[in-house]
């Protein structure tokens, strides 16, 4: 019985990390952050660089 | 000769004899009760009932013979009954031209009577005789006594092969007898055929180390071998709890589901449509006008939703927070292509990307965006749409995984169990019976038949 005890244990923690997860919006997925980003971006967005910028990008179909 | 009896508490008091062939003293614990006794210098089988001491039968020892793991005379309390250890036997098997032996401990009180300890490579079973006759079935495999269903697990002919101390009964070495086994784990029920008489007894699993607590005995006992017939699975008592919490937990995140989706904001709050000219030469970057994020800590989906006809569009996105200066960089390609060949019409991609940015503080908000695109592609139509506190469902999805997996290993586990348990049964696996053990074991052997099939093919 003692791992009917660990399991609950365990569950209560499974649940409690999807509620968490749940509430504080985490995802699998992840998103590059930039820190102190200047001001003045709103008035020339061109000074921001992207770290996503010049993609190769696909240019496919069939 | 010195007569003694059981005295009033029911402690077993001893007689002592002469062996008539060697001389050497014997003790007698059973008193009337004994109806042979072993002497265990010349390993004469004598007749306790015989004030001579008839010699019924000598017998050749082997060399090594293994004493008794419990000695003669020890004495120890099971169920609350104070029993002494006053016979041993060895019995022999033969399967498949192997031999297999167990060893029999006789216990006695005077007041309680009889009941045995068998012992196969340190599984051990506290064995009594029945009192009424279990029902068995037509076919014989299984019975059913006191309600309870013992499947049959084997039959086999069993040989005395080595004896120790006394018995009430006519022991002999090399009798024989027909030995069938029915189990309900923890639970053994034996029937001995000899002749036309036929004894039932119930065993009951009980480890060795209860057994060297019980008898005060030194040392460990010896460490089991392997799965005993009527051994209690350790795995299938906490799977049949594990599912049952498994059952209980994802009723409660099928609640927890509901509550996110009715608690979630789910806000939009930003939306605006562009266009974006490929052809056009200069900066093609821009900042929408403020949002704000409200409540607490958590997700923002953004949604792209492109006019495309066999082309792309590639957004570069920062979520930049108007006060801290805080970024969330990202970029998202929408494509979709679509067309007809021989094989049908086809598409490729989609008009519509969303992508989810993980916990995002409240605050005010633009967005910084980048398009790219080829020249060639013209003007691109595209909305932006931005929604605070989306409830996603990837980590209910992955809750589920996270509570079946141990419940699914625990279940593997135990019938990995019963897989070894069976084997050692005259079936050679689980009985076909419809349980979910022989279910799952016929799955296993098509299985197993398949994948040789597969292989004589190749």
């Amino acid at each position: 019985m003692m791992i009917k005890s660990y399991f609950l244990i365990y569950g209560l923690l499974v649940l409690s990390g999807v509620g968490m997860a749940e509430y504080r919006g985490w995802t699998l997925s992840s998103v590059d952050e930039v820190k102190n980003v200047p001001k003045s971006v709103r008035d020339n967005p061109g000074s921001y660089r992207s770290v996503y910028g010049y993609y190769h990008h696909y240019t496919g179909g069939k | 000769m010195s007569p003694s009896g059981p005295t009033p508490s029911g402690t077993p008091q001893i007689k002592s004899l002469n062996c008539p062939s060697c001389g050497a003293a014997l003790t007698l614990r059973s008193f009337s009760q004994a109806v042979t006794v072993v002497c265990e210098s010349c390993h004469s089988i004598l007749d306790a009932q015989d004030p001579k001491l008839q010699i019924l039968q000598k017998f050749k020892v082997a060399e090594g013979e293994d004493p008794p793991l419990i000695p003669l005379g020890t004495r120890g309390t099971i169920r609350g009954t104070a029993y002494e250890v006053i016979g041993f036997q060895r019995r022999t098997i033969h399967v498949e031209g192997i031999s297999y032996s167990w060893h029999e401990y006789l216990l006695f009180n005077p007041f309680k009577g009889f009941r045995y300890l068998t012992e196969y490579d340190g599984h051990w079973n506290d064995v009594s005789t029945l009192r009424s006759l279990p029902e068995v079935s037509p076919g014989g495999s299984s019975l059913t006594y006191l309600g309870e269903t013992y499947k049959h697990f084997q039959t086999a002919q069993a040989a005395t092969t080595f004896v120790l101390g006394e018995f009430p009964w006519r022991v002999r070495v090399g009798e024989a007898a027909d030995v069938s086994d029915y189990v309900a784990p923890p639970r053994v029920i034996s029937s001995e055929k000899t002749g036309k008489e036929v004894t039932w007894s119930m065993g009951e699993y009980i480890t060795g180390r209860d057994l060297w607590r019980a008898f005060k005995l030194p040392g460990d006992p010896p460490v089991p071998i392997g799965v005993y017939e009527n051994q209690p699975s350790p795995m299938s008592a906490n799977a049949k709890a594990v599912w049952g919490l498994v059952g209980l937990f994802l009723i409660l995140l099928v609640v927890l589901l509901i509550g996110a989706y009715s608690l979630a904001r789910n806000e939009q709050v930003f939306e605006q449509s562009y266009e974006f000219d490929t052809s056009a030469k200069g900066e093609a970057s821009f900042v929408t006008d403020t949002f704000e994020l409200k409540g607490h800590t958590a997700d923002v989906e953004l949604t792209t939703s492109a006019q495309l006809n066999n082309n792309w569009i590639y957004l570069n996105y920062a979520l930049i927070n108007a006060d801290t200066g805080h970024a969330y960089d990202f970029g998202r390609e929408v494509s979709y292509y679509y067309g007809y060949d021989e094989d049908g019409s086809w598409t490729e991609g989609s008009p519509k990307d969303e992508v989810t940015v993980p916990s995002v503080p409240p605050g005010n908000y633009y967005l910084r965006v980048e398009p790219e695109g080829e020249a060639r592609h013209g003007t691109i139509p595209y909305t932006i749409t931005v929604k605070r506190d989306v409830p996603q469902v990837s980590f209910f999805g992955l809750g589920i995984l996270a509570l079946l997996l141990p419940a699914c290993v625990l279940t593997w586990r135990s019938l990995n169990f019963e897989h070894l348990r069976w084997a050692e049964s005259d079936y050679g696996g689980a009985p076909d019976d419809g349980s979910l053990l022989g279910t799952a074991e016929s799955i296993v052997d098509s299985v197993k038949g398949s994948m040789s099939g597969d292989d004589d093919d190749d």
